[in-house]
């Protein structure tokens, strides 16, 4: 990668450290305002944080899709469950 | 403020159905089984390479939850308690690997292997994540530490505090493990794309 740059006190790889924090708002103001600045001023930083931030909200979707069991493995369930209540 | 309709049958809460199943009642387990069903098996089938060991899973979680309803300690939810139960038993079933790389790797090659520096389209790995089996795939390959945290915060969508305290860790630590996973799963991602 490109040499790493220090940008309103941080460095790309402070701000690689940061990415998750940043992405789930749990950052404090003046280090989300230092990093803002970094990512205006640094395309590499501004390029994958992008990248990350829109993984992450991807992967949210995608780990949330509703999901159900097929309907054998609901009836497996249910003879288990049935078997347990006649012990 | 008035009911809406006072008429209509007021649900039992989970809670009070697991102290129901406890002192024996079939169908208050049922009732639970149908509420929490589709959310175990959301939260197995991604930890699981196949249904096969996602079906032996659930039936495990749900089999510990009806065995111990009376020790339930009434604290946080009963989803919460059912997750938990559910990501042990996946766990007895998908063996940690050995050789997985430690936590503290230097996070700058955590982050090239998650694409920091490389120019890869962003659109791709996307795409990648919109394929449930394939995220299924690189799920897989994370230790069930990794899997643990990203079940919590993203699947889930605990608070990081909670997640912290079902983790038996600090807020910092678990920041740091979340940021970590997450990395290590867009890594495993952008592998598992290329082995496809």
């Amino acid at each position: 990668m490109p040499e790493q740059v220090v940008i309103a006190g941080l460095g790309c790889g402070d701000v690689l450290g940061h990415l998750s924090e940043y992405v789930d708002g749990t950052v404090s103001a003046d280090l989300r305002s230092s990093i803002e600045e970094h990512l205006r001023g640094c395309d590499w930083c501004a390029r994958f944080g992008g990248e990350f931030s829109a993984v992450v909200t991807e992967l949210r979707s995608t780990l949330k899709a509703p999901s159900e069991p097929a309907p054998d493995i609901s009836a497996r369930l249910a003879n288990r469950l049935d078997e347990l209540f006649d012990e | 403020m008035t009911a809406l309709h006072p008429s209509a049958p007021i649900a039992s809460s989970d809670g009070d159905l697991l102290r129901q199943t406890a002192e024996g009642s079939r169908s208050a387990f049922s009732q639970l089984v149908e509420r929490h069903r589709g959310a175990v098996w959301a939260l197995v089938r991604r930890l699981t390479p196949n249904d096969a060991l996602a079906e032996e899973a659930l039936q495990e979680a749900f089999i510990a939850a009806f065995r111990g309803a009376a020790g339930w300690s009434g604290s946080g939810s009963v989803r919460s308690w059912l997750l938990t139960l559910a990501r042990h038993a996946t766990y007895r079933h998908v063996r940690r690997r050995a050789g997985e790389p430690s936590s503290f790797e230097p996070l700058d090659e955590l982050g090239a292997a998650a694409g920091w520096g490389q120019p890869v389209p962003v659109d791709e790995l996307l795409a990648r994540l919109r394929d449930q089996e394939l995220v299924r795939r690189a799920m897989s390959r994370l230790d069930p530490d990794d899997c643990d945290v990203l079940v919590l915060r993203d699947l889930l969508g605990h608070t990081g505090p909670e997640s912290a305290a079902a983790l038996g860790i600090s807020l910092n630590a678990m920041k740091s493990r979340l940021h970590r996973s997450r990395l290590r799963l867009i890594a495993a991602l952008r592998e598992e794309g290329f082995d496809a």
